[in-house]
């Protein structure tokens, strides 16, 4: 199990140091607080309403297609990167993925998906 | 430059999956085009099509052995033969959705569907532990989908029951395998058959798990709760395809582990807990059965029993015992779409008639119907002349010589008590005091045909138990 020691101190000196930091201003800070200091925000704008508010399901959809566009996006990073050394496989790879989600976007755009309903 | 390191065989054994995966696109941009009337038909067609070009070209390598893909995707007698078995039986499910669902559903219901096939026929191939995670995890997105998309809440619950508890069971597959990774170095199945891995805990820990993640999956006891529950809600079409497509792709899994995976010595102990919970699977399958009021659940129970016969025909690696489990799950696969299909005609546009209560009286409404579904529950059960009762015949004798006499005498007791739950529906669908209740309208002619089909085969299979004989070695 010797290769994993490093692993094992290091792991150890995150959790201490984590700890600590946490942990010990409450023992050596001093305390004087006044109703500044008590607000919730120090800077920024003070909030306006409940944050545990409703929201319409229509952004579900939005979401899930925000998510889609996201990971193809993400994806393409590391084929920009490996680019030449892939050649022609790699472009074909990538053209088969655009054209399934192009299909994927064509489907959800001719029933309405993106229409704001 | 990296060179390409895959060869032109090794696309050419996944063909099969490109056609069917790419019928789902063309499924989907072509319900875009068709006209509102006819979708629901051209959905279909184009989905048995593309099942028919995948299941045919799938054929044509039935002699072809290769190791694809090093050694992920083995092409060889056993893939073949289990992609076939699942392509059918997606056909069989795709030709229910004449007679049920919203037509605005159907295109994205049968691309699924096709989907999900891809994933299940990935499994039957799948020799390492990415494909066969890959292959699991294309065919578990496309079910849940599948299994919410009918308007009631049983659906919904369905859909949440099976995300929620099948996504557990991945964790444990997946972290079966991490574990079987981190004690071998490989994560192709070859080479977990070193024999000094057999004495590091992390393999036997991840063994387990692995193991515990497919009993999920083929829904043995005590791993089942979630199967009844399911396949009550999901539309009928998805319970028919899941009941068999899904167990047929985890059972090549567990197939290929189990023969192939395995150093000779640990064998036993790993397995041997695997095919008791099997046994344990034929008695309480087969008595939860006696309970049900809902005809998609009783068959939940019956297909948990069924799947503990065919594993514990796997009992002892033999030769036999694979042939046998797959002879018996193609009778399986038979049996049970014939009843979906006998459901499906019993369906309305507003309700699916699978309560057993549309089932009392049948005999006088459909007398046709009602003797097809006995011959069908017969079959089921395990009489003569049909498939279920070779099968039945077969695994006994794979269990004996492969020396677990104890899994035949567990099968025996299991088909005692499965008896009676059969006859059971058959006695109230011949009942003569039965109310009258009105006929649903019939518009399933597909379902027709593939209940004439499923009769067929299973009187056929009896008369020429014909077991594809170059299925092993499973891993080369």
């Amino acid at each position: 199990m010797t290769p994993y020691a490093p692993v094992a101190i290091f792991v150890a000196v995150a959790f201490a140091a984590a700890l600590g930091f946490s942990l010990l201003p409450g023992v050596l800070a001093q305390r004087k607080p006044n109703p500044e200091k008590e607000q919730a925000y120090e800077c920024g704008v003070e909030p306006t309403s409940s944050v545990a508010g409703r929201f319409p399901v229509k952004f579900y959809l939005i979401a899930m297609l925000f998510v889609v566009l996201d990971v193809e996006a993400a994806s393409f990073y590391p084929w920009a990167v490996e680019m030449h050394a892939l050649r022609v496989f790699g472009l074909i790879e990538m053209a088969v993925f655009v054209v399934v989600l192009a299909i994927g976007y064509a489907y959800v755009w001719k029933r309405k998906g993106f229409e704001w309903r | 430059m990296i060179a390409n390191p895959y060869t032109q065989a090794d696309w050419n054994a996944v063909i099969p999956l490109f056609i069917v995966g790419g019928a789902a696109l063309i499924v989907l941009l072509a319900d875009l085009v068709s006209p509102k009337y006819a979708n629901r038909y051209v959905s279909m067609a184009i989905g048995i099509l593309g099942l028919i070009g995948g299941g045919v070209y799938a054929g044509t390598t039935y002699g072809v052995s290769h190791n694809a893909f090093g050694g992920g995707f083995i092409l060889g007698g056993f893939a073949v033969v289990l992609q076939e078995v699942i392509v059918i039986s997606a056909i069989f499910s795709i030709a229910l959705f004449g007679a049920i669902g919203r037509g605005d559903r159907i295109a994205g219901s049968v691309a699924l569907m096709l989907w999900s096939t891809a994933g299940a026929m990935l499994m039957a191939g799948a020799a390492n532990l990415m494909t066969i995670f890959l292959g699991l995890e294309l065919l578990s997105l496309g079910l849940y989908c599948l299994c919410g998309l009918a308007d009631r809440p049983t659906s919904r619950e369905s859909a949440l029951k099976y995300l929620i508890l099948s996504s557990t069971a991945s964790g444990f597959l997946l972290f079966g395998m991490a574990l079987l990774f981190g004690a071998t170095g490989s994560v192709t199945l070859a080479a977990l058959t070193t024999p000094a891995v057999a004495v590091n805990p992390l393999y036997w820990l991840g063994g387990g798990l692995f193991l515990v993640g497919l009993a999920f999956k083929l829904s043995l006891v005590p791993f089942h709760v979630w199967s009844p529950d399911v396949y009550e809600g999901a539309p009928l079409p998805v319970t028919a395809f899941m009941s068999v497509v899904t167990k047929a792709g985890t059972l090549a899994v567990f197939a290929r582990f189990a023969y192939a995976a395995i150093p000779a010595h640990a064998s036993n102990a790993l397995l041997i807990p695997f095919f008791i919970i099997a046994g344990i699977s034929m008695i309480a399958g087969n008595l939860g059965m006696l309970a049900q009021t809902d005809m998609k659940r009783l068959l939940a129970y019956s297909g948990i029993a069924q799947i503990g016969y065919i594993v514990a025909s796997l009992a002892g690696g033999t030769d036999q015992g694979v042939r046998y489990a797959i002879y018996y799950l193609v009778a399986y696969m038979f049996m049970n779409l014939g009843a979906f299909a006998i459901v499906a005609l019993l369906s309305t546009d507003k309700e699916e008639g699978s309560s057993i209560a549309s089932f009392h009286g049948l005999a006088q409404r459909r007398p046709v119907l009602a003797a097809v579904m006995t011959f069908f529950l017969l079959a089921l059960a395990g009489f003569p002349p049909t498939a279920g009762f070779l099968g039945k015949i077969l695994i006994l004798s794979t269990n004996v010589s492969a020396g677990f006499p104890w899994l035949a005498a567990l099968l025996i007791a299991g088909t005692a008590i499965s008896l009676y739950a059969y006859f059971k529906v058959i006695r109230l669908m011949y009942d003569r005091h039965a109310k009258p209740q009105a006929l649903p309208s019939v518009q399933a002619p597909l379902a027709y045909v593939s209940m004439a089909v499923c009769v067929i085969l299973v009187v056929v299979m009896t008369f020429y138990p014909y077991t594809p004989s170059n299925v092993l070695p499973l891993v080369k």
